[in-house]
């Protein structure tokens, strides 16, 4: 069977933030939020989890650090080595500087992508907004059944204190995005 | 009006505007047919890109000697503009990296346009090591892959392979960073937008992004990782550039100052540009309310601290020079100073040191006409600070047999201004097409001017 | 030119294998035996051949030539082939070894054998392989300058000189110092068929007054041999003896014996010159003073008297004019002349045959005579008479003359009044050239029957008494050119090949001369296989001093105020101008003043100041009589005041040869400028006075145009020091040249030094481990500044060697010229008399090279045995390595330099690539010679050892100043002279141990 889903639009970041607080309170199941600018405060409102992917990030970077190492020490002085100038075979000051610009690269490419996988973003997709507007001025608040006290009307009527501009009920299956 | 009334009173954004206000003013320069003002730098900048472009297929099609260099001064205009672009580009990278994770709230105006600036700067900047090349039709050879000569692999202790490694990486890094900030705005537009193709095309690289929060928190960790890693490049890639010359035996290039007065020269260079862009993007595109005096005025303290840090670099360069007890040494610099090419050295010095401390004035800084006149002219004088480093020092080596002298000739002169076509053209056309303000976090500043929450944590 | 090339191999071998005998002992060895028979048959060949030629049709030879495709034995093709010959540049006929590729010369060295030249060649000599190939050089003789064939022409000349033969007319063969005893006697031959018949010889830079007065105080008309080499006091009187003075290979070779540092007590002759200009000569003494051109007369009348009061020898007439200097300057050098008696020598090169006498005066006072100079086996390096000059003028002028020959001279360009020369031949009945090309001359005469280059024929030479050169082909004659003496001798009636009348004039006046055993065969291979044979003449009659000669009472012609004296000098390379049309030669900066493919009015930096003008200001030189030129003024330190100097032998009508040099391109400018000539010709400023053609004029005034004419000058700066106004404290001069006196190099033979420029092998310390040991060879050049003359041979032989592109004016002018070796002149002191340095700078293949550590793709890399070495195909050409080359000596390929002469590439070394457009180059230490030599002894199963291996620099300089080899080797040279404490490194301080170590210049002052 198919959940209901509550939305509420909002035109005010603030708004947005005391219904959210709000209808944790009541201890309703906030199924998403849809804002046009990450609203300062939301994080902690629907006690999000650090990301992991800084830690992706050191991974890579350190990777691509040490691989490029060991490949100009390898290139330099076990392929072949070439008397440069007089300079020790194995000058590894010299080495310094290629190295840190891949472990940078590295780090931001896998970065990136790593974004786009774990947010499912990719060129093509359609995007299906739960509301027009959450692109520019619109903050949605999307409430899930999860038990009997999910109640539309209850839930309507404490959006007015935080001057809701509109509701609505929808079925489960609509959504996604 | 408004420009008068003290700083803290004075809003990044002025009237009051709502987020939807905001959509529509930036997304309506996307919107609308360019105008007059547009068409008159459109034009000159495609022009004077043409006459780049003519230059460089006779420059590859006869030979480096079409270049006044010589065997003394082997470097001229070619390094030098290289230095010099890379040099703008830093600012981009300054202003939306460290000034981000410093929480400065007025870069949300131009850090768009900054880090545009960016990624064109470095492109002008990748162009001339790669023409100045004798052989450019193998600059292939410039990158460590497995061939069939050995494999013969790189000379990784050449700052050129640095250089390499630094200037792509930058470019690309710059490129993501650009990219991922510009996303949730490629959404905004995509649902305003009437014209079919631009639905389809902003769709595409706008990722399908429906501004959900568990993104939207996501997207706030890479913003900031990014910040880091860019901030990070800021450093080296100024610094390896830096070193071509640091690495050197030859007097008056062979100093370990090189790299911070490199990077500090840099982001002064760079912030000086994004000035003049600033004020071009405002009229040109109208979005005086978005760039305003709260974002002139600390970009020009920047200037002028920058100037200082610059100054501090010159003088520590004599010093040591001098005091280092080495002749070669201080006859190099004696040189630039006193030298046959002195009046570069004394450009430099007039347009890097003296003139932005006009910005101490309250009254210089809020007179846009004025801040953009002295932008120009820095960027002028870090044109020369160049200029003087490679030419002046080349010149006059440790044999006074081998002294020469350096005159570019036409083709030099119509590259550089070739480069400068292609950064005002495509700025022009960015400007044109993409929103030259970052839409979300903008939004996100409004609520500080209404004195309630909001922003980018 | 190239189906025909195979046929001309095989001729190739026809004609030089009629006597050819490598001078390389193992190309001669193993087949000495066999040989000989083969060398009959061949020397058949070569007759029959000779004997074709003769007949008109010279393509005969050619049809039985055998092509390449049958090897020919004893010649492996892309291995080098050394032959033993006699220079043809110049009179001097200095002896060479001629360096031969699969038939074709490609590089022209000194034969080390050679009693004059001693090893060494002159930057002309070193050229004149480039002027071989010349591709518009004729190809066929001309009649009224039309191409024709010799047939055609042999038929008009013949009837001609029957007619003049009949009616009894005047026949004048007017030529230079003719070298060739054999020509000599030939021309003898020729000419006694005449009623009237006549051999005038001048030169076009003229020491007529040197043999007239010899003529006078030791009875024979003759130029005595000069024996630099056991003086010990040489004072010089206007003579460029080092640069461009009769034979400077041999004089410098001679000096160079007379001032060796190595041995103890170090023997370093004093040498003083007097003289007007700034000439190569003086920026080599150890005393020279400016002297206005009139004075040195009274100098050497101040010289003459001063001795003779000390030999007691009564010296008719009274003193001399005023001395320019305070008296006791000749005191002191009479005194040290006196003390050196018999082992001292007075060169002069003035015109004046007063100056002269009193030269010879001293020479005998000092009793030199017989010691440093010889009259009994004199000099034939010149024999030209002024005099017999002026009556053939007056004959033509008044029409006299009915067949005029001319060959080797020019006087149409040479003398002052071409144009009546030019307009007085017009009306002579028979006029013949034998210029190679169509010279001023040439154009004016009714027939040129161009001449071989001497790399072509078959020539002797007798540059001294007892010294006899022999020139043996080194490849068929490249068009249908005809030996001289056998046009003579077809004219003669009797057809001859020049092989064998030389063979026949050997046999029959030197052989006798040489030692009798041997068979005239055997003498005539030896001579053939070592290009010269030494024999006893007999002493030359007369020798004793005739006291009467010395005319009293010398006056020296007073100067017009605020008026210049003009001096026309002969600049090295360019020299008299017979080898303009040559571009190495005209590329190659002048010793002195660094300046290329221009001559222009050296004025002293005061005189220039007084007047306004700066270098490169074009000024109008107007001589009494109207004649006057326009040059741009060269700056030139050290001149005298009053002098305005102006080098001979440019504006050559013949400047074909130069359209195609030099890039192309939106900014470029020709090579070539308006008026189709380079330089300007100076010629009509020569002035004939008493006898003599002279080469100075009084009372010249020098006219500011206003126009400009930028120079191409090689050297930005021309001193060692910084520009004052730069300079901080301690640091006005730089270390890079290092200097002593010989009493502080006496007392201590590290004088002079600085204690970063030598220090001790093991006190060098690293930041990093050296991991590179060098346990094989590793090879270097050590340059003895004090051998090194500066004179440039080393230049151009590099650039014959090397294929160097010659990238014309414009690209010098830019500071792009891509000579490997340079040599760096510094002056220093005060700028009216400043001391000179010569300084060859090349790649030092430093050991820490900076270059190599900054080429992003491995392109300049060490080798094993310390060669910096620079991989043309990898190199992308970023210039970073120039960038960093603290010694400036890496070169460029800005440009694509065109070789499209198809002649003109004959030249290119094989061994040597030619580099493309984009690609760095510099010297090598000529790798490929070092390749050459270690695969050569590999093959004999032994190391190479020293002297395998001799770089092209080296190999060439007449001072042997560059000393290459094995600095691992104790025992070699350079690695001796390496730890001679006279070496220092330029730039030690920057720690890149250089390869390349220079000996500190010791100057004989106290």
């Amino acid at each position: 069977m198919s959940r209901r889903l509550f939305i509420a639009v909002f035109e005010r970041g603030e708004d947005l933030l005391a219904a959210v607080r709000a209808s944790r309170a009541r201890g309703l199941k906030v199924h998403e939020v849809f804002t046009p600018y990450p609203v300062r405060g939301l994080e902690e409102a629907l006690e999000l989890k650090q990301s992991r992917l800084p830690w992706v990030c050191l991974g890579f970077a350190l990777g691509a650090a040490i691989a490029m190492l060991t490949f100009q020490v390898w290139a330099m002085t076990i392929d072949w080595p070439i008397n440069v100038g007089g300079k020790p075979w194995n000058a590894l000051p010299a080495f310094v500087p290629a190295k840190f610009e891949m472990m940078v690269l590295a780090g931001s490419v896998s970065v990136f992508i790593a974004f786009l996988l774990a947010s499912r973003l990719f060129p093509g997709k359609r995007s299906r907004l739960i509301v027009p507007g959450v692109t520019d001025d619109k903050f949605a608040l999307v409430l899930e059944e999860a038990d009997a006290s999910f109640d539309p009307e209850e839930i309507a009527k404490m959006c007015e204190g935080f001057n809701v501009v509109r509701v609505e009920e929808r079925l489960a299956e609509t959504e996604d995005s | 009006m408004a420009e008068r009334a003290k700083p803290a009173a004075v809003p990044l954004v002025l009237g009051d505007k709502t987020p939807g206000q905001v959509t529509a003013d930036i997304t309506r320069a996307l919107e609308r047919r360019p105008g007059f003002l547009w068409w008159a730098a459109f034009v000159p900048s495609v022009a004077a890109l043409a006459v780049g472009v003519a230059a460089v297929v006779y420059l590859l099609r006869t030979g480096v000697g079409v270049w006044g260099i010589n065997t003394t001064v082997p470097w001229g205009f070619d390094i030098t503009n290289f230095v010099f672009w890379i040099g703008i580009g830093h600012a981009g990278t300054f202003i939306s990296a460290i000034l981000y994770l410093f929480r400065q709230k007025w870069r949300t105006s131009v850090n768009r346009s900054a880090e545009a600036m960016t990624i064109i700067a470095v492109t002008c900047a990748g162009i001339f090591p790669m023409i100045h090349m004798g052989r450019v039709w193998f600059f292939y050879w410039m990158f460590p892959y497995p061939n069939t000569r050995g494999p013969l692999w790189l000379n990784f202790e050449s700052p050129l392979v640095w250089d390499v490694f630094a200037i792509l990486t930058y470019f690309t890094v710059s490129l993501i960073f650009w990219y991922v900030g510009l996303i949730p705005d490629l959404a905004t537009v995509r649902d305003r937008t009437r014209s079919r193709v631009k639905r389809f095309l902003f769709g595409v690289f706008s990722l399908g992004w429906s501004g959900r929060f568990r993104v939207w928190h996501r997207y706030e960790t890479v913003y900031l990782l990014l910040a880091g890693l860019a901030t990070a490049l800021v450093i080296s890639v100024h610094t390896i550039v830096s070193w071509d010359f640091a690495t050197t035996v030859i007097p008056g290039w062979h100093t370990t100052i090189f790299p911070p007065y490199f990077v500090t020269g840099a982001i002064f260079s760079g912030m000086a540009m994004v000035l003049t862009l600033m004020l071009i993007a405002r009229k040109v595109m109208g979005l005086e309310a978005y760039i305003t005096r709260r974002h002139v005025d600390p970009m020009c303290k920047v200037v002028i601290v920058a100037s200082g840090l610059v100054a501090l670099a010159y003088v520590t360069e004599f010093f040591t020079a001098l005091y280092s007890g080495n002749p070669t040494e201080a006859f190099a610099f004696v040189n630039r100073a006193l030298g046959p090419l002195g009046w570069g050295f004394w450009i430099m010095v007039a347009c890097n040191v003296l003139i932005p401390q006009l910005f101490w004035i309250k009254k210089v800084r809020s007179t846009f006409l004025l801040v953009f006149v002295i932008s120009i002219l820095i960027n002028v004088g870090m044109w020369f600070e160049r200029f003087v480093i490679i030419v002046a020092t080349l010149q006059r080596g440790y044999l006074p047999s081998s002294w020469a002298t350096y005159v570019p000739t036409s083709v030099e002169i119509a590259t550089l201004v070739g480069s400068f076509g292609l950064f005002f053209t495509a700025f022009l056309l960015f400007a044109r097409f993409l929103p030259v303000i970052a839409i979300a976090e903008v939004k996100g500043v409004l609520g500080t001017s209404r004195a309630k929450g909001g922003g980018p944590r | 030119m190239s189906e025909r090339k195979p046929k001309d191999y095989g001729k190739t071998r026809g004609v030089r294998g009629a006597g050819e005998v490598p001078a390389e002992p193992e190309g001669a060895s193993p087949e000495e035996g066999r040989g000989v028979s083969r060398r009959e048959f061949l020397a058949a060949a070569g007759f029959t051949l000779a004997g074709a030629v003769v007949a008109g049709c010279a393509r005969a030879p050619v049809e039985k030539a055998i092509p390449y495709l049958v090897q020919p034995e004893h010649i492996v093709p892309g291995r080098a082939y050394h032959y033993a010959s006699t220079c043809g540049g110049c009179a001097s006929s200095c002896g060479v070894v001629v360096k031969n590729r699969d038939g074709r010369p490609i590089k022209v060295e000194g034969n080390a054998e050679h009693p004059l030249s001693r090893g060494g060649l002159c930057a002309v000599g070193q050229a004149t392989v480039l002027g071989l190939y010349d591709s518009h050089r004729l190809a066929s003789p001309l009649a009224g300058g039309r191409e024709t064939t010799w047939a055609a022409v042999d038929r008009a000349v013949g009837e001609r000189l029957a007619a003049i033969r009949a009616e009894g007319g005047a026949v004048r063969f007017l030529s230079g110092t003719e070298a060739s005893p054999t020509a000599r006697a030939e021309i003898e031959r020729f000419l006694a068929g005449f009623a009237s018949g006549r051999h005038v010889e001048y030169d076009t830079l003229s020491s007529a007054a040197i043999l007239d007065a010899h003529e006078r105080t030791h009875g024979a008309r003759l130029l005595p041999r000069y024996h630099l080499d056991r003086s010990e006091v040489i004072v010089g009187v206007d003579a460029d003896f080092l640069g461009t003075w009769i034979s400077p290979v041999e004089y410098t070779a001679g000096y160079r014996a007379g001032r060796t540092l190595e041995g103890r007590p170090p023997r370093l002759s004093y040498h003083v010159q007097f003289e007007s200009r700034m000439s190569l000569t003086g920026s080599n003494a150890d005393v020279r003073y400016a002297v206005r051109p009139g004075d040195l007369g009274v100098v050497m009348d101040g010289l003459a008297r001063r001795l003779a009061a000390r030999a007691g020898v009564v010296v008719p007439g009274e003193g001399g004019g005023a001395e320019p200097f305070p008296a006791e300057t000749l005191d002191r050098l009479a005194e040290r002349l006196w003390r050196a008696r018999g082992r001292s020598l007075v060169l002069c090169g003035s015109q004046e045959i007063q100056t002269q006498l009193r030269c010879n005066f001293v020479n005998h006072l000092l009793g030199n005579y017989g010691a440093t100079l010889e009259v009994a086996r004199p000099s034939f390096q010149r024999r030209g008479s002024d005099r017999a000059l002026e009556e053939l003028q007056r004959e033509l002028n008044r029409g006299e003359v009915a067949a005029l020959f001319v060959r080797d001279v020019d006087p149409v360009y040479d003398l002052p009044d071409g144009e009546t020369w030019a307009r007085a031949m017009k009306e002579v009945a028979l006029t013949v050239s034998f210029a190679a090309s169509v010279d001023e001359t040439a154009s004016v005469s009714a027939y040129v029957c161009p001449d071989h280059h001497y790399l072509e024929a078959w020539r002797d030479a007798e540059p001294a008494a007892g010294v006899f050169g022999l020139t043996q082909p080194a490849l068929s004659p490249l068009g249908g050119t005809r030996a001289m003496i056998e046009s003579l001798a077809v004219w003669r009636g009797e057809a001859k090949a020049a092989y064998d009348l030389i063979r026949e004039h050997w046999e029959a006046r030197v052989y006798p001369l040489a030692v009798p055993e041997r068979t005239f065969r055997t003498f005539w291979e030896r001579a053939v296989h070592d290009g010269y044979v030494e024999v006893a003449t007999e002493a030359v009659a007369g020798g004793e001093f005739d006291m009467s000669a010395v005319r009293p009472g010398y006056e020296a012609p007073a100067a017009a105020e605020g008026a210049f004296a003009l001096v026309l000098y002969p600049k090295v390379a360019i020299v008299d101008g017979h080898h303009a049309s040559n571009p190495w030669l005209q590329e190659l900066p002048d010793p002195v003043t660094k300046a290329v493919w221009d001559n222009y009015a050296c004025l002293s930096p005061r005189a220039a100041a007084a007047q306004g003008l700066a270098e490169g200001d074009v000024v109008r030189v107007e001589a009494p009589g109207g004649t006057t030129a326009e040059f741009p003024v060269l700056v030139q330190p050290g001149q005298h005041d009053g002098v305005v100097a102006v080098a001979l032998g440019y504006g050559r009508r013949e400047t074909r040869r130069f359209a195609g040099i030099g890039p192309r391109w939106l900014e470029g400018r020709p090579t070539v400028e308006e008026g189709g000539v380079v330089g300007t010709r100076a010629a009509p400023f020569l002035a004939w006075e008493n006898g003599t053609r002279r080469y100075l004029r009084e009372g010249v005034k020098v006219v500011k145009t206003g126009k400009r004419h930028d120079l191409a000058i090689t050297q930005g700066h021309h001193s060692l020091s910084v520009p004052p106004e730069l300079a901080t404290p301690g640091a006005e001069t730089r270390p890079i040249v290092q200097e002593t006196t010989l009493p502080a190099f006496v007392g201590n033979p590290a004088a002079g030094g600085h204690p970063h420029h030598n220090p001790a092998p093991g006190s060098r310390e690293d930041l990093w481990p050296d991991d590179h040991k060098y346990p094989g060879h590793h090879w270097g050049i050590v340059v003895d500044l004090n051998a090194c003359t500066g004179c440039s041979a080393c230049v151009v032989s590099c650039q014959a060697e090397n294929n160097l592109p010659v990238v014309g004016k414009d690209e010098v002018r830019r500071s792009r010229e891509m000579h490997w070796l340079r040599i760096d002149r510094y002056y220093a002191g005060p700028e009216a008399a400043p001391t000179v340095v010569h300084q060859p700078m090349f790649c030092q293949h430093c050991d820490y090279a900076p270059c190599e550590t900054v080429c992003p793709v491995l392109a300049t890399v060490h080798s094993r045995e310390g060669l910096s070495e620079q991989v043309y195909n990898r190199c992308v050409g970023t210039r970073f390595c120039e960038a960093n080359c603290p010694y400036k000596v890496r070169r460029f390929n800005w440009f694509h330099y065109r070789r499209d002469d198809e002649r003109e590439n004959l030249v290119l070394n094989p061994d040597v690539v030619v580099r493309s457009r984009g690609v760095m180059e510099k010297c090598t230490f000529c790798v490929q010679r070092i390749q050459e030599a270690k695969i050569e002894a590999k093959r004999q199963g032994r190391a190479p050892e020293e002297g395998d291996i001799r770089t092209a620099c080296q190999q060439s300089c007449p001072a042997g100043a560059i000393v290459f080899g094995d600095l691992n080797d104790p025992r070699s040279r350079v690695s001796r002279l390496a730890a001679d404490p006279r070496r220092y490194d330029v730039l030690a301080e920057l720690n890149l141990r250089p390869s390349v170590g220079y000996l500190r210049l010791v100057r004989n002052t106290a």
